[in-house]
């Protein structure tokens, strides 16, 4: 059996997935990826390597994720692609004429516009965390409320308090004032998934057209407060596509299927004993110019397998 | 006396062959690093934007180099332009440099008349022929690094083997910059557009192109915006740029007083959506998108974060009728290159679909 390995290394989280033959998910990940992705990638196909049905042979690689280049390194990727460009992907494979896909996961989120099966556009939050998971995380821990049961939480809410979402700081300092004056919990965390799905609409999504159907995928999209939030605002149903919290993973497998097939010519994967591999990572400043780039540096062996990180491709050019 | 002045793409050639030619003796600050952002940002007011941030570090670097008369454009214009020198000035003397601000202004009529008049103040002693001769030697640089420049966004994207062009480039910047005749410069020239129309090509390649425009500064200065011409050539993208500092003074010393304006065609374009000027390059942004809206695949929108004209021309860029992808970009001091990168494919992504599909559309 042919299967397709997916594997999205953001900076809060790592997700690896498995798709066979008909692009069906076998499997899927959900790691933290503490500040240490190679660790986290390695122990994420040791995982597969368990979970991998027996004679099922891995026939491409992708990697997304803004870990995405280390990733290909370390594993042998086929593909490395954007994370904007894999959502848009896996969106598009479970609902065909998806519009308008909002992502939100926990360091940014984006938007994507989808027309005749093609993405037209795409926005990203920029300079500001406010509309992002770690918003609703912090915010979380401030009432004392586990992030997994916030959702519920807030659908009991009765009577939502408007709380002002522009910034988490002014956020924070109106969520205290309302619980001062007295009111319930569950009132200001539905407002505080109102005041999310606002700040989304007003920045993220400003100057696009949110046509139906709206795909909700990423992390965020398990809080139920915030799908109905966006519903009362868009007035529109929010459709959860399977594995919402993996489908950036999904994408890059996808197109890794897509790839090998197209090329014909085997899978660049080095193989499990990846796990194994003792992969060393280290950092020097470059002296060649005032730039003082921080040159990074994959080595496999004592064999440097990469760098990056200069403004200019001096190092990039030299053998590896 | 030490002449020094910020940088802002390659303006720095010009000026150092006509203070070179002048006998004048200067400074050119280190180019733009982490150094000099370093110190522009922490001796700036936080809300400043990156122009002012960069070219201040530049002015502090000059003067550790022993620069005391600096050289700095003003403007009485809608942007904070306006403002520069009257801040940077006392910043920099709190800072402990006595050194003059001669200033520029951008906003006169006659800026022609205005610049040579600042090359006679800063050289005394140079006769009026001389000064023009200086002059007219770094103009001839500056338009044939200018026209070098198109050639190198034409190859970049339809090289064989990625980065040769750029490679040449900085060659010839090089070589131009140390040219010390109109005849040797000729003969620069001449070499580099024969070596950069050598590099082995690609001639089935049909690459998309991308239209930048924004605020002229953080357009044409490649640390600014983090080198996005020479990562859209690397992603095989077709850069096209209609703000060049060599263009600008051009029109601006000779043609505008003539009556002549580069510019008509797009500001009416933007007409419909735009009808007056809102400092910066805010109006062109947004013209530049209506005119070219059926030649460009997608644009790039750079402004500095917090600047006023352009966060105008965003909003309205981002909901015309001609519709093409425009992706914004705010640069300053925050912004991380991962991040950037990131979208720049993705955009690239999504222009080559469309690309892809109005090709198969009109046979």
């Amino acid at each position: 059996m042919d299967v397709y390995l997916g594997v999205d290394v953001g900076s809060v989280t790592t997700k690896f997935v498995l798709l066979d033959g008909d692009a069906q998910l076998i499997f899927s990940l959900y790691l933290r990826t503490q500040g240490k992705p190679i660790k986290m990638i390695q122990e994420g196909l040791n995982c597969v390597k368990g979970e991998i049905p027996t004679g099922a042979n891995i026939r491409g690689i992708g990697t997304t994720g803004s870990a995405r280049y280390l990733a290909g390194i370390v594993l042998g990727a086929d593909i490395i692609k954007n994370e904007i460009t894999c959502q848009a992907i896996a969106a598009l494979h479970y609902v065909p004429d998806v519009q308008t896909v909002i992502e939100i996961g926990g360091q940014d989120s984006k938007i994507i516009i989808i027309r005749d099966g093609i993405a037209v556009d795409f926005g990203m939050n920029t300079v500001c965390a406010a509309g992002t998971g770690s918003f609703l995380d912090h915010q979380a821990l401030r009432l004392s409320i586990e992030i997994e049961e916030f959702g519920e939480r807030a659908l009991q809410s009765h009577n939502p308090v408007r709380i002002a979402g522009r910034c988490t700081v002014f956020a924070e300092s109106d969520m205290i004032h309302k619980q001062q004056m007295g009111h319930a919990t569950e009132d200001i965390l539905y407002g505080l998934c109102q005041a999310m799905a606002r700040n989304y609409l007003n920045n993220i999504a400003l100057g696009k057209e949110v046509l139906h159907p709206v795909v909700f995928q990423g992390g965020v999209a398990f809080n139920r407060g915030i799908i109905r939030a966006f519903e009362e605002i868009l007035e529109t149903k929010i459709i959860v596509p399977p594995h919402h919290e993996v489908t950036g993973a999904i994408g890059a497998a996808l197109l890794a299927r897509e790839e090998v097939i197209e090329r014909n010519n085997g899978t660049k994967f080095r193989g499990f004993e990846v796990s194994n591999f003792d992969y060393r990572v280290s950092s020097f400043e470059c002296k060649s110019c005032p730039n003082r780039c921080e040159i990074a540096q994959i080595s496999l062996n004592g064999k440097i397998l990469a760098r990056w990180g200069g403004r200019c491709d001096l190092w990039d050019r030299v053998s590896t | 006396m030490k002449v020094g002045f910020p940088h802002g793409g390659n303006i720095y050639i010009p000026l150092r062959t006509l203070f070179r030619e002048l006998g004048v003796d200067c400074v050119v600050p280190p180019p733009n690093s982490k150094r000099s952002l370093n110190l522009g940002t922490k001796y700036s007011p936080e809300g400043a934007c990156l122009p002012f941030k960069l070219t201040l570090g530049n002015l502090i670097e000059a003067c550790e180099e022993g620069a005391d008369l600096l050289v700095q454009a003003r403007g009485f214009g809608i942007c904070r332009l306006g403002y520069y020198t009257r801040i940077q000035e006392p910043i920099l003397h709190d800072l402990g440099y006595d050194a003059e601000v001669m200033k520029f202004t951008l906003s006169e009529n006659f800026k022609f008349i205005g610049i040579l008049k600042l090359f006679k103040r800063i050289c005394d002693g140079a006769s009026w022929l001389r000064i023009l001769r200086a002059y007219h030697f770094g103009m001839s640089k500056f338009r044939d690094l200018d026209e070098i420049e198109r050639l190198v966004q034409r190859v970049r994207p339809r090289e064989l083997e990625r980065g040769s062009a750029n490679r040449l480039f900085l060659e010839a910047t090089h070589a131009i910059d140390d040219a010390d005749s109109m005849s040797s410069l000729k003969r620069i020239k001449k070499d580099y557009i024969e070596k950069l129309k050598g590099i082995p090509q690609d001639p089935d390649a049909d690459p998309i192109t991308v239209g930048i425009a924004g605020e002229i500064y953080v357009v044409l200065e490649p640390f600014a915006n983090m080198d996005i011409e020479v990562e859209l050539g690397k992603l095989g993208v077709e850069v096209r740029r209609k703000l060049s500092y060599y263009q600008w003074a051009k029109y601006n010393f000779y043609l505008n007083p003539l009556g002549i304006n580069e510019w008509r065609a797009v500001r009416k374009a933007a007409y419909p959506y735009l009808r007056r000027d809102v400092g910066g390059d805010g109006w062109e942004s947004v013209g530049e998108k209506v005119l070219y809206s059926q030649e460009y695949d997608g644009m790039i929108h750079l402004f500095p974060f917090t600047c006023m004209p352009e966060t105008v021309a965003q909003n309205i860029m981002s909901s015309t009728k001609e519709h093409i992808p425009v992706l914004s970009i705010a640069c300053d001091e925050q912004m991380g290159k991962v991040g950037m990168l990131t979208r720049l494919e993705a955009f690239v992504d999504l222009l080559e679909h469309r690309h892809c599909q109005k090709r198969r559309g009109t046979p």
